[in-house]
């Protein structure tokens, strides 16, 4: 057989030949092309008030290799500085605050939402990730992460499996991720509610501890239609272990002024001109989202619209809902407006202050973050595609978010101050994406 | 609680999904990159860290990869 | 079947111009290395016209050409122009060198097998019932005159589509010098190479996943690409997944043939029929093409 077939490329040129009526070609140039596609980007966050300020480099390439095998690796490295509200609230007169090593102090003006500045961090974060065909209708993907900074070092696994359904109109996916977090706190993680000392004295801090997530997702992602895709998934994440801020704190009240109990540093010593306690947050969490998102071609533009609805046992409840139109400006460049409203509700132990001869609660925390709050963002991304395919692109969006406090939770003299450090901030991202 | 009745409202819909769909030739559109749900990746999770630590839920579109000491 | 609206879509891109248009079942596409609108809009035309003239002249669904009238001569002798002898004089041929594997008159076994993911594998006596209608061997083709028995059919389906691309190439290789890649439903072939000295950038689609753009790059300066593949149409029964490719010899589906075949060659005729023949080999798909020296991609699952 293997002579006969020697002649059947010859056989079926001179019959090409014929079949065309004219002499053909005999030059064919095809080879396979190298697939290294890899996404660099630039971003800087700033927040007003000489707040948090974040600069971010990211490399991410992917590498194809025969029969639908991937790799992904991705390197970030972030610079943050600036300062962030610590918890505590604003004051008549101006705060003395030992800092979280425990070695200096720092001091707020009176009036002012306290701003903790020590902050100056570097992180560097990689991720590796492989995807290959299980067996037909079947794709496996595992990656491992890990990112380090000065008091936190992170590493974790993931696995996921999807499969096809319906000529691929319908896709399941179910992963599961597993990651061990190890905080090393500046000054050691203080002891939950214990009190904040003099500079030097340590005794309301301990060493290092940890916390460990299991993340399980699921997921649909459905054909709709010709110019129409959905994605629906339902994720559910269960973190133990310390969970607590190891920097932010509570002002300690009087019940009636609602002013912060005064505090004299030990004869000598530097330290907090009043009482504040470190914050203490459940060793637990179990928290449920269902994420819904769609993207729809009109003719060219193209619709993404998603809503999230997550849930938490610390009563967290929150929703998200994005809306971005990518807009093409002929046949190479885009704009793409973006609009993004999040609320959610606060946490059960969130207070705003506590009361002075109280009984402590089990947990509390003043931390912004777990409050009433709602994040609007509004942005512009301009994106365009070079002759040899390349694309770049450059987005601003500016985030503006503002909390409340519950009334019952105002006491005194607090209701004339600024309660809640809304937060102005600016995003500023260029990108490039290119093949080797 | 919401939850199961939402994943149950879902579930409900999409399972009136097994006529969905469209003919291979017919996939055009949808395999443009400006189509695809993780097109723009890293634009995504620089986004995901920044809420992330300015908010009290993270997640749900995928596995971020990646925790920080930031909230 | 009808017939979709036949306009085309002209829009332009960096360098070069594109034309979408439908045809044979399938989304067409013309790249033009060309600044000229003008110049894009006529070769456009031209190829949209080529692939309509032969989707209207050799398709099976069509009651007013050729092909119908061969497939209802019910055993009388047909003439035929000479277009449709030199197609019927390159089965012959591809039925000789494949010995006996490529078969026009295969298409009757379709009543048997329906490929839709399903589970319907049909019995030996459904087969044996169709088999005394299938085989080239059965026909009697002395050009320009071909007798059918009565109750076969032919089909041009394995050869039309990569016929249509090369004659397009030919209409515009003559009126155009701009480099050209003509692409009906993933059979292309290029004009001539690409003066920037780039090549055209092709995609081939995944065999499985979400929707996406192409599991492979191949970079094609000069010549022609063309695939086989049973990507979506295959039955599914007790784990066993039975291609459409079938084998006319004995009515059931090649064993163990790849998901997808792409092979690279001068014309896209060449290439179409190196790539079918290679599925016709099954598991030697792989050998098969190394054999022929012919540049190919083959993805098994």
């Amino acid at each position: 057989m293997t002579n006969r077939d020697t002649r059947i490329g010859s056989a079926i040129a001179a019959a090409t030949c014929s079949l065309l009526g004219a002499t053909i070609p005999s030059r064919t140039s095809a080879e396979e092309a190298g697939r290294w596609d890899i996404e660099t980007a630039l971003l800087y966050y700033a927040e007003g008030d000489d707040r948090v300020q974040d600069a971010s480099a990211v490399i991410a390439a992917k590498r194809d290799f025969e029969d639908e095998r991937y790799l992904d690796l991705g390197l970030t490295v972030d610079t943050l500085t600036g300062a962030s509200p610590s918890g505590a609230i604003a004051s008549g007169v101006a705060q003395t605050f030992t800092s979280p090593s425990g070695n200096a102090v720092y001091t707020t003006p009176a009036g002012e939402i306290p701003l903790d500045d020590t902050f100056l961090d570097t992180r560097v974060a990689l991720n590796v990730g492989w995807t290959q065909p299980l067996a037909r209708l079947y794709t496996i993907t595992a990656g491992v992460d890990f990112s380090t900074e000065y008091d936190y070092t992170h590493a974790g696994v993931n696995v996921g499996i999807t499969r096809d359904f319906n000529l691929r109109n319908t896709t399941l996916s179910a992963a599961v991720a597993y990651s061990q977090d190890d905080i090393d706190p500046v000054g050691g993680a203080p002891i939950g509610l214990a009190p904040m000392l003099d500079v030097g004295d340590s005794s309301n801090k301990r060493g290092k501890d940890s916390k460990d997530v299991l993340d399980l997702l699921v997921g649909i992602v459905q054909v709709i239609d010709r110019s129409t895709l959905l994605r629906v998934n339902y994720s559910y994440s269960d973190s133990s272990g310390y969970l607590t801020d190891p920097y932010k704190i509570l002002s300690v009240v009087d019940p009636v002024t609602g002013d912060t109990v005064a505090r004299m540093p030990a004869p000598g010593a530097d330290g907090p001109t009043g009482l504040y306690r470190y914050e203490s947050r459940p060793d637990s969490r179990r928290k449920q989202s269902l994420f819904a998102e769609m993207r729809r071609d009109f003719s060219g533009s193209v619709l993404g619209l998603s809503y999230r609805f997550a849930t938490d046992d610390w009563s967290i409840d929150s929703h998200t809902l994005e809306a971005r139109l990518r807009w093409p400006l002929g046949e190479w460049s885009y704009i793409e407006p973006h609009v993004r409203y999040y609320t959610q509700s606060a946490a059960e132990f969130y207070r705003h202050s506590l009361v002075d001869g109280e009984p402590l609660p089990e947990f509390a925390s003043a931390d912004a973050r777990l409050a009433d709050l709602e994040g609007v963002t509004v942005g512009l991304k301009y994106g365009q595609t070079t002759a040899s395919g390349n694309a770049w692109s450059a987005r601003v969006e500016l985030y503006q978010q503002s909390g409340s406090v519950p009334g019952g939770q105002i006491i005194g003299n607090q209701t004339g101050r600024e309660l809640f450090p809304d937060l102005d901030a600016v995003i500023v991202q260029v990108s490039y994406r290119f093949g080797l | 609680m919401r939850m199961p009745l939402l994943i149950l409202l879902s579930v409900t819909a999409l399972t009136g999904c097994s006529s969905l769909g469209v003919q291979p030739w017919e996939r055009e559109v949808l395999a443009r990159d400006d189509m695809q749900f993780d097109g723009a990746a890293v634009e995504a999770a620089l986004d995901d860290h920044i809420y992330f630590s300015k908010e009290a839920s993270s997640g749900g579109r995928g596995f971020g990869g990646g925790g920080c000491g930031c909230n | 079947m009808d017939t979709p609206s036949r306009k085309i879509d002209l829009g332009s891109a960096d360098g070069y111009w594109i034309g979408r248009f439908g045809a044979m079942a399938n989304p067409c596409e013309v790249l033009i290395e060309t600044t000229s609108a003008a110049e894009a809009r006529d070769v456009c035309e031209r190829v949209a016209a080529c692939a309509w003239r032969i989707e209207d002249r050799f398709s099976r669904y069509r009651p007013d050409n050729v092909v119908h009238a061969i497939n209802s001569s019910g055993g009388v002798p047909i003439t035929v122009d000479e277009e449709t002898a030199g197609l019927l004089d390159f089965a012959a041929t591809l039925h000789r060198v494949s010995a006996g594997r490529f078969d026009i008159t295969s298409g009757v076994l379709r009543r048997a097998w329906i490929f839709d993911g399903g589970v319907q594998v049909p019995s030996q006596a459904v087969i044996d019932e169709i088999l005394p209608y299938v085989g080239w061997a059965k026909v009697i083709w002395e050009r320009p005159v071909l007798t059918l028995l009565p109750g076969m059919q032919i089909d041009f389906g394995g050869i039309g589509k990569e016929y249509a691309v090369d004659q397009a190439a030919r209409t515009v290789q003559a009126l155009s010098s701009a480099s050209t890649l003509i692409n009906f439903g993933g059979d292309l072939a290029i004009t001539r190479p690409r003066r920037t000295g780039h090549p055209w950038r092709v995609g081939i689609e995944a065999t499985h996943g979400p929707p996406r753009v192409a599991s492979r790059l191949i970079d094609l300066r000069d010549g022609a690409l063309a695939s086989s593949g049973d990507t979506y149409r295959f039955v599914l029964k007790d784990g066993r997944r039975y291609s459409h490719i079938l084998d006319p010899r004995t009515g059931w589906p090649v064993e163990h043939a790849p998901r997808c075949v792409t092979v690279a060659a001068p014309t896209c005729t060449q290439a179409g029929t190196l790539a079918t023949l290679a599925m016709l080999h099954g598991a030697a798909a792989g050998r098969f093409l190394e054999v022929e020296g012919a540049r190919h991609w083959i993805q098994w699952s």
